[in-house]
């Protein structure tokens, strides 16, 4: 008798599957190159016909560098294939930042928007454009119906959208918290994390993200500490350090290294 | 002095004192002459006649110059177009005297001296303008006073007399003024808008009003210009549709292309959005439409099949197009890499189809992620004078420095111009670090100043990496 639900859940869930994929092919996806982490996706990997929310914490949520940077690392992979469209309300994204990274800022479109609508509008613009391979906005959480317009636009060509959870200027502390687009993928929430010493002891070594995947649909929830891969090794932009199963953070050295 | 038409029917004339005005008119209502708006009013009455032809000169403090070469087949003639135009000018309580001659200098003589709305036939300037006074030709004010004293009252007199004498009694100015009143000297107009071929033109029987019909004729008048463009293998970057209102208001609504184009459809896709400014008011009768920056476009352009076989600039430009015109020019670019070691300065912000830049940054010069747009201060510890900081507080909030890097040091450049002897001296040298404090945030802080200089070196924060 169990096993025989089991199976009718099975078929029911194929059938689900098979109502949700519509006529389309298997969307192709954007992996990390690491099982562990790709493990928790049900593609094996980041959906490109899908949107995506990414939070910082803490500070972050204003001032929202690390997330920034994770985003400009994550989209490296695809910048060869399109254009990348950057929707935001304020200009201190700062293009060389993101080439230290290895993205080339030459298929870089920057938009400056007036107002949250207007944001969210051209990030659906962008996004339904043949050749625009993503585009990240940076907006407050969106509605429910302004995450659905989203998905759709993703969905008319492929496009990889990112929406950068960011406060305005000065504006309070937990608010827009509180709706989250549950039409989006996934969630993330990065925020920044000590490194060890490089090799040679001189300077910072590669930066590290304490990376949370919060929630993604059909897939499970994980935590990581990720640090940047040098552009010329491999094709992944993302080394994994170490898996979190709980707060064991890497290990803290205090004391301040000069540099000559 | 200048008087209307009620007062020239009470004996009132322009060369009066206004003394003897109001003696002879003891109500009469004065106002003193404001130079200014007379020339506004000019310029919108310029603006105006662009529904003629677009070329319009202004000329002096009171006359405009329309070329309207190839544009009166529009009215059905040119006697037609005079009449309108002065009918209208009217209407509106702008009384006119017009004239169409083949020269500036012949219309401007018939008229301000000749009969109204008259029209010198082609190649008839002599006869046209020879019994006109000679005031009539735009002379200097001492030849003008001088002609008539010696008996020469017409135009046509002086036509009769020997040029080298003519010129040499009452200046170069007069027979050049003559020659080209017949045409047989150039005369430049400085016209309002630069004169261009590529505009057109559409009138309504009756005048339109309804936002659809805005819309549909935006797209008309588009249609004809871009199959003009198409005919000749152009196309054009900018254009301007121009509604003019019953009441002589005219409404521009602009649409910039990032690359050349004459798709009408996509064209019209752009304006509609904006004609919301567009007032109609008692209803719109003309709209006329200009294309600039027109260039040669190959034809082959438009044929390439949107799906497959095209660049990513050729996909990309309807999007660009979109957010220009929806966003401002200044809201939409690409930051390409500008040769200056001064953070701020290090990034030029370009359309973002434009060929790529050359320069690059240097990658063994990290750079942070989000530059402020102008440095915080922040308050910072330091162990040795030329060490970076032990702690720093920002925001309110204090980071204790786990590692560092640095300096680099990033002096102003003194060679560009604006930069002032107290831009460049050492207290305006900023040694930048890279730090992470103890949750692995980096920072990128910069002291500006050296120590043992009079003022003390101060603390900035101007970047966040991560």
């Amino acid at each position: 008798m169990a096993g025989s639900r089991e199976a009718r859940l099975a078929a029911l869930r194929g059938q689900i599957a098979a109502i949700e994929a519509g006529t389309r092919t298997p969307t192709p996806v954007l992996p990390f190159g690491d099982p562990a982490i790709d493990g928790c996706f049900p593609g094996g990997g980041l959906p490109l016909g899908g949107w995506h929310e990414v939070t910082g914490a803490g500070l972050e949520a204003e001032t929202s560098a690390a997330p920034a940077a994770f985003v400009g690392l994550l989209l490296r992979p695809l910048v060869k294939t399109g254009a990348i469209v950057w929707v935001a309300r304020r200009s201190d994204l700062f293009a060389p930042g993101l080439f230290g990274l290895g993205f080339p800022a030459d298929r870089l479109i920057q938009v400056r928007t007036r107002d949250e609508a207007e944001t969210l509008s051209v990030l659906e613009d962008a996004l339904s454009t043949q050749g625009v391979v993503a585009a990240v906005g940076e907006a407050e959480a969106p509605d429910l119906t302004a995450g659905r317009r989203l998905q759709l636009a993703c969905e008319k060509r492929g496009g990889f959208g990112v929406v950068l959870h960011r406060r305005p200027y000065g504006g309070r502390a937990g608010a827009g918290r509180a709706v989250s687009g549950s039409a989006s993928f996934s969630r993330w929430r990065i925020g920044p994390t000590p490194t060890p010493p490089p090799a040679d002891d001189i300077g910072l070594g590669p930066p590290r993200w304490r990376v949370e995947l919060e929630r993604c649909r059909g897939g499970r929830a994980g935590a990581w500490i990720l640090e940047q891969q040098e552009a010329g090794h491999g094709p992944h932009p993302f080394r994994l350090v170490s898996q979190l199963a709980d707060h064991d953070v890497a290990p803290t050295e205090p004391g301040l290294r000069l540099v000559g | 002095m200048a008087v209307d038409e009620t007062a020239r029917a009470l004996g009132l004339s322009v060369d009066q004192k206004a003394a003897d005005a109001m003696a002879l008119v003891p109500s009469l209502v004065t106002f003193d002459h404001d130079a200014a708006a007379d020339r506004m009013a000019l310029e919108a009455l310029c603006d105006w006649c662009v529904r003629f032809s677009p070329a319009v000169a202004i000329d002096g403090t009171d006359g405009l110059f329309l070329d309207i070469s190839g544009t009166d087949h529009l009215w059905g003639g040119e006697g037609e177009m005079l009449v309108d135009l002065v009918a209208r000018l009217a209407r509106w309580g702008v009384p006119a005297r017009a004239a169409i001659a083949d020269t500036p200098g012949a219309a401007w003589a018939l008229a301000r001296y000749g009969d109204d709305l008259a029209i010198a036939a082609p190649d008839q300037q002599r006869t046209a303008i020879e019994g006109l006074p000679v005031a009539a030709l735009r002379l200097e004010d001492a030849a003008e006073a001088q002609l008539p004293r010696l008996g020469l009252h017409r135009v046509g007199q002086l036509f009769a007399l020997p040029r080298a004498q003519l010129a040499k009694r009452f200046g170069l100015a007069t027979t050049l003024r003559l020659d080209q009143a017949l045409g047989m000297a150039a005369e430049a107009l400085t016209f309002r808008r630069p004169a261009s071929p590529w505009f057109d033109r559409l009138a309504f029987f009756e005048p339109i009003s309804a936002p659809d019909d805005l819309a549909r004729v935006a797209g008309d008048a588009l249609a004809l210009i871009c199959q003009r463009l198409e005919a000749e293998g152009r196309g054009a970057k900018r254009f301007e549709v121009v509604f003019h209102r019953l009441d002589g208001q005219a409404y521009p609504v602009r649409a910039g292309l990032a690359r050349l184009g004459r798709d009408a459809g996509r064209l019209t896709k752009l304006i509609v959005p904006k004609l919301d400014k567009v007032d109609p008011g008692f209803g719109i009768e003309v709209v006329t439409v200009h294309a600039w920056a027109v260039e040669p476009l190959a034809a082959a352009q438009d044929r390439l099949d949107a799906q497959a076989g095209t660049s990513l600039d050729e996909t990309l430009a309807p999007l660009v197009d979109r957010l220009v015109n929806r966003l401002g020019e200044n809201r939409v670019w690409r930051a390409d890499p500008y040769e200056s070691h001064v953070p701020e300065r290090s990034v030029i912000r370009n359309a973002p189809l434009d060929p790529p830049a050359a320069a690059r940054w240097d990658p063994d010069r990290p750079r942070p992620v989000r530059l402020f747009k102008r440095p915080e201060a922040i308050t910072a510890i330091a162990k040795l004078p030329d060490d970076p900081p032990m702690q720093f507080t920002w925001r309110g909030r204090p980071h204790r420095v786990r590692r560092a890097e640095g300096p680099e040091r990033i002096g102003q450049e003194w060679w560009r111009a604006g930069v002032g002897e107290e831009d460049t001296g050492p207290g305006k040298i900023r040694d930048y670090y890279r730090v992470e404090d103890d949750v692995g945030g980096r920072f990128w802080i910069y002291r500006q100043g050296l120590f043992g200089e009079a003022e003390a070196p101060k603390w900035w924060i101007h970047g966040l990496f991560s």
